[in-house]
């Protein structure tokens, strides 16, 4: 057995190839430049993609947020109204006019009754078209 | 020859290798084992679990639609309030719990107290601690932030008018059911139908996305009613059966060309947030549950069975003498013993005679009399508004015999209600045409309208009869009974009624039902107007005359003046005003649109000079003029900016003024404007 066969991997070959120009292989060259671009895209693609997922997320929450307080207002405003309504009740009025302003019922002759120019049109059949 | 090269290190990486690949191999096969364990054959389930844990179904309650007035007004109205409820198995200290829930809580007696406390000692997963609470209990129990404590919203029927329309509106239980009146009948209508909404929620519980099918909104019912004559009607019977020492009484106001009602009041009332405590006698609809015999404001039939079937004349003489009258044993007399000898038809109504209205019902018969009953609505219901409604009591004619129908002639031995008894009279007012008594106007439904139009039933008279039956009405009011609902200014038509009320099966001696019907202005109806006060005690005894006529008469009054109808007999100037129509700008020079006008009396008098009115209102010209008794013409709207006759100029009593009128006032010579000086 040769000392070469027992070290096969020990062997230093002397090798000065410095001063040897390695030819750029521009096929290769194109090659990697595309697969770069590519997985490039595919990057970006994919944050995208990523981006547009948490978007729809955050505006979900935002909707429902707003959806919430659209529905909190409305119900102000139908509280409101019916807190309108029932100042505006008859008995309340008539009570605050006599008690607290001393206000009367007018008498015959006190009110000046406003009728319509045009009045309302009479039924076909009326007790005043029979006189 | 030459021998291979051996190198143990390979064999033993290669078996190490292979190890490995057999070991990596293995652990694939498990993962995608497992992965089709999940995700095929235990999909479903796996599916379900986490859509249970990140998606939440929500029902939605429909809202319960609104019950307006015939103008918008709200007479009910539904909200969201909160409702108060417990997860007893997070609460450590119940008693603690429920003691601070009931300070917080208005009104919280020992016993409910004791039952919270009961309901939050038994560890169930959820336990209603209060309903429908008011918010200030809500944010006093907020600021607690109780453990296991928290609020729901559920929707509430308010009815802002109170005891507004009680009985007609009805009331709603605490699911929102409705439980009485216009409630219970449309229910189905205001009710509406509930949504869902899918709700998907993160880890923490935050909902990101939802999936609605929206609840469809209950309708809005529109209503007949007019929320101030209601007002009025209510306020003027309950003043009625206050000062008559009345067990109730109830009143219905109608318009007799439509037969919409626009007011009915019941009284004694009651408020339907606290229909719980409220006595049946207080949630009856009186004027179409409750049946009571008419009396004498039934002889309007009588009379109108005789005048349309010609058996009597207006003027045809009737005898009444003895002021009694016998049918076997039983005596008919004439109320307090009245005597009127020899009557006109026309007086037989006016005086209210038994004894004549008894002859007057024998003449025609009972297949004829009973005719006309049917005719003019009795014995049947007739309204759709009113499911509840009682079709009265009325005989078959043909087992009528003479005391019978003697009875029936005179408004005894029948049973009426007090809406059949104005839509009865109501046909007479617009000329013969039995209408459809309605309190619903339109439905609206998302938006669109469906009104509900008026509806004819049958004619009960030709219009000739009508009008001499108003005629006839008229007079009893003149001259009659019914003195006391005369108006001044306004012709009335009417009939009082008084009877006796059956007691043990006997008819009472003391209590009576006091009604009067009618209608005004007679010659242009525009209410027809019942009212029936059950057992008065009062002053006023208990004739519909001293009773019910000046309750009818209070509430025409108040009623003519809210709906501007104006008085047509020895009246005051009625003011003519032309309707507001929109004007951009200072109107043009010349009257382009119709003018008002104000006919005025004319009274004697020096010659006047007349006021420089630039810059008053119409209303403060109308009134000058109307001291004055000149005439007035309106041009345009808003303060009067040129007037002819010119100011100072003498004028005669009955002249003309035309004023004009406009929005912004114009500058008058020698002013100047702010723009002006800049």
């Amino acid at each position: 057995m040769s000392i070469t066969e027992t070290f096969e991997y020990a062997i230093k070959k002397d090798v000065r190839n410095n001063p040897i120009v390695r030819e750029v292989d521009e096929r290769r060259q194109r090659d990697l430049w595309r697969s770069v671009g590519i997985g490039l895209f595919l990057v970006l693609v994919a944050l995208f993609s990523a981006w547009q997922h948490f978007e729809l997320l955050r505006h979900g929450y935002r909707l429902e947020q707003m959806q919430h307080q659209r529905a909190e207002e409305e119900e102000v405003g139908r509280h409101l109204r019916l807190e309108i309504e029932t100042l505006r009740a008859p008995k309340r009025i008539e009570k605050l006019a006599v008690d607290r302003l001393r206000l009367v019922a007018p008498g015959p002759g006190q009110a000046i009754v406003i009728e319509r120019a045009i009045p309302t049109e009479p039924p076909d059949k009326t007790v005043v078209a029979s006189r | 020859m030459a021998h291979p090269v051996s190198f143990p290190w390979r064999g033993i990486i290669r078996g190490r290798l292979g190890v490995c690949t057999i070991a990596m191999a293995l652990w694939t096969c498990a993962i995608l084992t497992r992965l089709v364990l999940l995700q095929v054959y235990q999909h479903e389930e796996l599916q379900a679990r986490a859509d249970r844990q990140h998606e939440r179904t929500r029902s939605v309650p429909p809202k319960r639609g609104d019950i307006l007035d015939r103008n918008g007004r709200v007479l009910a109205y539904s909200v969201d309030v909160n409702s108060v409820y417990a997860v007893p198995s997070e609460i450590a200290d119940a008693a603690g719990t429920a003691s601070k829930l009931c300070a917080a809580l208005e009104g919280c007696s020992t016993r409910e107290l004791q039952t919270t406390t009961d309901r939050l000692s038994r560890k169930r997963p959820f336990a209603w601690v209060r309903r429908l609470i008011s918010p200030a209990e809500a944010r006093r129990i907020a600021d607690m932030g109780l453990q296991g404590v928290g609020f729901v919203k559920e929707s509430q029927r308010f009815y802002p008018k109170k005891e507004l329309a009680a009985q007609l509106l009805g009331f709603v239980g605490i699911d929102n059911t409705g439980l009485g009146g216009i409630e219970a009948t449309y229910d189905k209508e205001i009710r509406g139908k509930p949504g869902t909404i899918l709700i998907q929620t993160d880890a923490r519980h935050l909902a990101f996305s939802r999936v609605e099918r929206p609840p469809t909104s209950g309708s809005t019912v529109e209503l007949t009613i007019d929320e101030n004559l209601q007002h009025i009607a209510e306020r003027e019977l309950r003043a009625g059966v206050e000062l008559n020492r009345a067990a109730g009484g109830m009143a219905v106001v109608m318009d007799p060309y439509t037969g919409e009602i626009l007011a009915l009041a019941n009284e004694p009332t009651f408020n339907p947030h606290e229909f719980a405590t409220a006595l049946d006698s207080q949630k009856r609809n009186r004027a179409v549950q409750d049946i009571y015999e008419p009396g004498s404001t039934f002889k309007v039939v009588t009379a109108s069975a005789a005048l349309a079937e010609g058996v009597l004349g207006v003027n045809d003489q009737i005898d009444a003498s003895a002021g009694r009258i016998r049918f076997g044993s039983r005596v008919i007399d004439e109320a307090d013993g009245h005597n009127y000898g020899r009557l006109s038809f026309t007086d037989v109504i006016v005086k209210s005679s038994n004894v004549g209205a008894i002859k007057v019902g024998l003449k025609l018969g009972p297949e004829r009399l009973g005719r006309y009953v049917q005719r003019f609505g009795f014995g049947s219901r007739l309204s759709r508004d009113f499911p509840a409604e009682t079709s009265g009591i009325v005989w078959d004619p043909s087992r009528l015999n003479d005391s019978a129908l003697a009875s029936v002639s005179m408004g005894y031995q029948i049973g009426v209600t007090g809406l059949q008894m104005a839509a009865a009279v109501s046909s007479v007012a617009n000329g013969g045409s039995l209408m459809e008594p309605r309190v619903v106007k339109a439905i609206i439904q998302n938006g669109r309208r469906i009104p509900v139009r008026p509806r004819q039933i049958r004619t009960t008279v030709d219009a000739n009869t009508a009008a001499e039956l108003t005629g006839i009405m008229e007079a009893v009011v003149e001259r009659g009974t019914a003195k006391a609902a005369r108006m001044p200014g306004y012709p009335v038509a009417g009939k009082t009624g008084t009877a006796s009320k059956i007691v043990n099966g006997r008819y009472s001696h003391t209590e009576y039902n006091a009604s009067f019907v009618g209608f005004v202005p007679s010659r242009k109806p525009v209410l027809t107007i019942i009212v029936v006060i059950d057992s008065p005690h009062g002053p006023n005894r208990y004739y519909g005359g001293t009773v019910s006529a000046p309750i009818f008469k209070r509430i025409a009054e108040a009623s003519l003046r809210q709906l501007g109808v104006a008085p047509t007999i020895d009246a005051p100037p009625p003011v003519l005003v032309e309707r507001a129509r929109p004007q951009p700008e200072i109107p043009a020079a010349g009257p382009a649109a119709l003018p008002s006008f104000f006919a005025i009396d004319a009274s004697s008098g020096d010659l006047p000079l007349i006021p420089d009115f630039r810059g008053l209102s119409a209303r403060d010209v109308v009134r000058t003029l109307t001291k004055m008794g000149m005439t007035a013409k309106l041009m345009g709207e808003g303060f009067v900016v040129d007037q002819k006759p010119a100011p100072g100029s003498p004028v005669e009593v009955g002249a003309t003024c035309v004023v004009w009128l406009a929005r912004q006032m114009p500058v008058l010579a020698g002013e100047t404007t702010v723009d002006d000086r800049q």
